[in-house]
């Protein structure tokens, strides 16, 4: 089904319409539209508490959520998370969500829980982009530093062969260098054509990787921002300050 | 690592399990208790009956000049332990017989390969359910039905009262008592008016002997044991039901002396003799009461005897069946035990023969009340 | 499929070290075989206990989720081939697998409502499971026998010859027991397994990378239930006799004990744990009274010292030495 009055080339990659959700009687996310085009590194920058990961869950569906989810303009509102996998959507949680107890080969192949015949190539590609993981490939993810295991989660959700790859704030608790090291591999996988929407708090290294930012508070997105068209962070700063 | 840990335990296991002593000049009998779980009260006094008995038989020089030792297993009340203890009673002790408690299930589990090994089995509860298995063994319980013929034919013959009600507890025992207690009713012309459920850790049951009341009965005939039968004496004066009487079960003597405070001479109990010895009347059931009273009060003052007697009684009918038998070996005491003449007991009189193996075929049971602070027969 | 060379779970050269609890599997069960039908008895049913465990593992180690209640499928599975064999004739191994059929089936339908339930709630939930199948045992007489049991069992056999001495049984019962773990083992090393690990890894983590956990929970939940039927017959045949005590929350507790003593979540911490817990008690017998509180001590001080059970134990030594061997 496509989504009306949109030709098959500017269909975007994901498109949400009116999406919202609740914990209980708070609406921690309200109705929200989005959209990310093919190839596009999109970033929702938001203060602590705005609905970040609300939002990112309600697209995925680990939250309950309301409103419609198109995904190149196929009606995905209904499917369950584990099925957005299967036609490429993948999130990397907040806190990396790893298999601490398992070695970082472990992780990895149940990364490539649904394409087991390109484990290998796949595991190749992961070790190109981090050579780190090789190095530790029999280590248990729990002994990793917090910038290792922030490149196995990516590594592993990279040998989910990701359309859209959703991460929520990869470079919290990191090392400035090491964060910036990390948002520079997502920039290198969106050459590669990989769709990103992207979660961060800082807006520094948002404004360095992505074209178009959202700027959510509250629980709503208030403005959607060429980065192009941002002289200062002094523009930003009045949306979050309501 | 772990492996070398388990052939440390397995090394260990040989030889607790290859510990045998040496089996001359001694009968050994084995016994499956309930140390612990639900069998516990009735199967530490089944324990310690047997060993009275063992003290008392060796006294008198054993079973034909072999000392008798008793070996008790804990099954924890439960079968599949039952089953280990079994083996290994057989296995590693060699024993010659088993008397085991009243845990019926690890009796039964056992049943077929003690059969097997050909060894009697002298029982506290109900005998196995397949014929093959009776054949090896014998039970010492008594049938349910006497506990409420007795107090029925109590109210018959001395109260006015013709309308009762049933207290009863969901175990499987009460149960079985319960539906004996529907259908011998007429035969005593008594009806029964209520029927009534409680949980035995109910700790008000003022509901359900209300109803009786309300439904005409004029006694409440208590199916089940332990705390709840004092609850129940104590719901009733409470109530001022000042001419309701109150029948129990078969219990603990203590449990007959609490509610015979609370109720006086309108509580009474089912109880074989050997739990009101001191106004039997002279003749063999006193001398075997007193028989064991003589080794079991000085051991146990305090203890209520009736479950101890049972055991007591079923190494007497042993000694007898030996005595006939001539022999200590397993077939020939189990063919002797059928030979046992008529044998009064503390607890009951035993009458066991090739077609019965439940010994207790007369009703062993008198009716006892609490008075001046002891338990004496209720005339 | 991709070749093991490259991608394989279990680290290098832990290989020829698979073979060695087999080999101590054997080498209990041989110690038994020239022992007497005490010991025989003892082993069979650490053998019929790591059959259950195996499968409980499934569900509790490689899925990380709770279940009180597997003694229901065992319950299931106990009656049915005392039934079945007892009253009907059956062929023991036929009985065997037709209950565990009908215990698929029963976890299918127990397991659909209650598996959307987590942690407490699903220790709960399957906790009262145990107990309804329990009270079914004690008050469906007509055709439990209820607190009575059902004896007549006839013991395991193949085509009409029949395991007659427990020396036999012990045999069958150590292949049937190699063999769960076998299968086991295989499922757990497959694309199956690898989900299963990742739902007890992050429930959330797998669903985003497409592991149906829902699907997986229950599918883990219904081999735990064939694991449990079929070590409830097999009991049912060693003995040739079964009750409700058989399949009550000492079952429950007895099979905690084992998974958490020979480490859940392993290979081989069933089956060490089975043989540990069923063998101990016997081991000090000769406490008397003191025997209980011996044997849990000795439970505690192992719990102490081996918190990730006695199999998870190995697998430190095994790393320590890997690691001495990178050093080298």
């Amino acid at each position: 089904m496509s989504a009306a009055g949109t030709t098959a080339a500017s269909v975007p990659l994901l498109e949400a319409r009116d999406i919202s959700a609740s914990y209980g009687h708070v609406q921690a996310l309200k109705p929200t539209s989005l959209h990310i085009a093919e190839g596009e590194l999109v970033t929702i920058l938001g203060p602590n508490g705005a609905g970040k990961t609300t939002l990112m869950r309600a697209l995925t569906r680990l939250t309950a959520s309301m409103g419609s989810v198109f995904f190149r303009g196929e009606d995905i509102s209904g499917l369950p998370t584990h099925k957005l996998a299967r036609r490429g959507i993948v999130m990397v949680q907040e806190g990396r969500g790893l298999f601490p107890q398992m070695s970082v080969r472990e992780n990895l192949i149940i990364g490539a829980y649904l394409h087991a015949a390109e484990a290998e190539a796949q595991m190749g590609t992961v070790f190109e982009l981090f050579p780190r993981l090789r190095e530790r490939i029999d280590q248990i993810a729990g002994s990793l530093s917090g910038g290792e295991q922030q490149m196995l989660a990516i590594g592993r959700a990279l040998m989910a062969k990701p359309q859209l790859l959703m991460l929520d704030e990869p470079s919290l608790g990191l090392a400035p260098r090491v964060a910036f090291e990390i948002l520079s591999t997502l920039s290198e996988l969106n050459r590669r054509g990989i769709g990103i929407l992207l979660v961060e708090q800082k807006a520094p290294l948002a404004l360095k990787l992505a074209r178009r930012v959202y700027v959510i508070s509250l629980g709503k997105i208030v403005a959607e921002l060429k980065t192009d068209e941002i002289k200062s962070y002094h523009d930003l700063a009045r949306y979050y300050l309501h | 690592m772990h492996k070398r840990r388990m052939l440390i335990c397995a090394t260990m296991a040989v030889f607790a399990f290859s510990g045998k002593v040496s089996a001359e000049e001694v009968f050994k009998i084995g016994s499956s208790v309930g140390l612990t779980g639900y069998a516990a009260v009735v199967d530490r006094a089944w324990r310690d009956g047997l060993a009275v008995a063992a003290e008392a038989l060796n006294e008198k020089g054993g079973l034909l000049g072999k000392k008798i030792q008793v070996i008790t297993e804990d099954n924890h009340s439960q079968p599949q332990d039952a089953v280990v203890g079994y083996r290994k009673m057989i296995s590693s002790d060699e024993v010659m017989l088993f008397n085991s408690g009243c845990v019926s299930a690890g009796n039964f589990a056992a049943a077929s390969f003690v059969m097997q090994a050909k060894l009697p089995m002298y029982l506290c509860s109900i005998l196995p359910q397949r014929e093959n298995e009776q054949v090896w063994a014998f039970s010492f319980l008594a049938p349910p039905k006497f506990e409420i013929e007795s107090r029925y034919r109590y109210l018959k013959e001395k109260t006015g009262i013709r309308k009762i009600g049933l207290l009863y507890d969901p175990t499987p025992y009460a149960l079985m008592m319960k539906g004996l207690g529907e259908e011998l009713a007429k035969d005593f012309g008594l009806e029964i008016v209520a029927q009534e459920t409680y949980k035995a850790d109910d700790a008000d049951m003022t509901v359900q002997i209300g109803r009786i009341n309300a439904a005409g009965g004029g006694a409440v005939v208590k199916i089940g044991q332990g705390g709840s039968t004092v609850t129940a004496a104590k719901n009733i004066k409470q109530l001022g039901l000042d001419k309701m009487l109150l029948l129990s079960s078969n219990d603990d003597g203590s449990i007959f002396s609490q509610a015979g405070e609370v109720l006086g001479d309108r509580f009474l109990f089912v109880a074989p003799p050997v739990q009101l010895p001191k106004q039997l009347q002279p003749g063999p059931s006193k001398d075997a009461v007193d028989a064991f009273l003589k080794y079991w009060k000085p051991k146990y003052p305090d203890r209520d005897p009736a479950n101890s007697a049972r055991a007591w009684d079923s190494m007497m009918v042993l000694a007898k069946a030996v005595e006939i038998a001539s022999s200590t070996e397993g077939k020939a005491i189990r063919d002797a035990t059928e030979k046992v003449p008529a044998y009064t007991g503390a607890y009951a009189t035993f009458n066991f023969s090739d077609k019965q193996h439940v010994g207790i075929t007369e009703n062993p049971f008198l009716i006892g009340k609490f008075a001046n602070g002891e338990l004496v027969i209720a005339e | 499929m991709t070749s093991h060379a490259t991608i394989s779970i279990e680290p290098a050269g832990i290989r020829w070290q698979a073979m060695l609890p087999v080999v101590a599997v054997v080498v209990v069960a041989g110690f038994g075989l020239l022992s007497s039908d005490y010991v025989v008895t003892v082993l069979g049913f650490a053998f019929i206990y790591t059959i259950f465990c195996t499968g409980l593992n499934f569900f509790m180690g490689y899925t990380g989720q709770a279940s009180f209640g597997q003694s229901a499928f065992a319950a299931i599975g106990g009656y049915g081939s005392a039934i079945l064999c007892a009253d009907y004739g059956w062929e023991p191994l036929l009985a065997l697998f037709a209950t565990m059929a009908l215990s698929g089936v029963a976890a299918v339908i127990v397991g659909f409502p209650t598996l959307r339930l987590r942690g407490h709630y699903l220790a709960m939930a399957t906790f009262a499971l145990g107990l309804i199948v329990y009270e079914v045992t004690i008050e469906w007489t007509g055709l439990t026998q209820g607190y009575m049991g059902y004896s007549g069992i006839p013991p395991l056999g193949i085509a009409g010859y029949e395991l007659v001495t427990v020396k036999q049984q012990l045999v069958a019962l150590v292949v049937l027991a190699l063999f769960g773990v076998a299968v086991a083992a295989r499922l757990r090393q497959s694309r199956f397994g690898r989900a299963l690990a990742s739902i007890a890894g992050s429930e959330s983590a797998a669903l985003a990378l497409g592991v149906d956990i829902a699907r997986y929970k229950l599918v883990a939940f219904v081999i735990a239930a064939l694991y449990a039927s079929a070590a409830g017959s097999l009991f049912a045949h060693f003995i040739g006799f079964i009750s409700p005590e058989v399949f009550g929350v000492t079952m429950v507790v007895q099979s905690f004990a084992m998974l958490y003593l020979g480490g859940i979540g392993t290979m081989w911490g069933p089956t060490i744990g089975a043989i540990i817990v069923s063998v101990l008690p016997e081991a000090l017998r000769g406490l008397k009274e003191m025997q209980d509180i011996g044997y849990t001590a000795i439970l505690i001080f192992i719990l102490i010292f081996a918190p990730r059970g006695l199999a998870g134990l190995s697998a430190l030594f095994g790393r320590v030495r890997g690691r001495v061997k990178e050093a080298a």
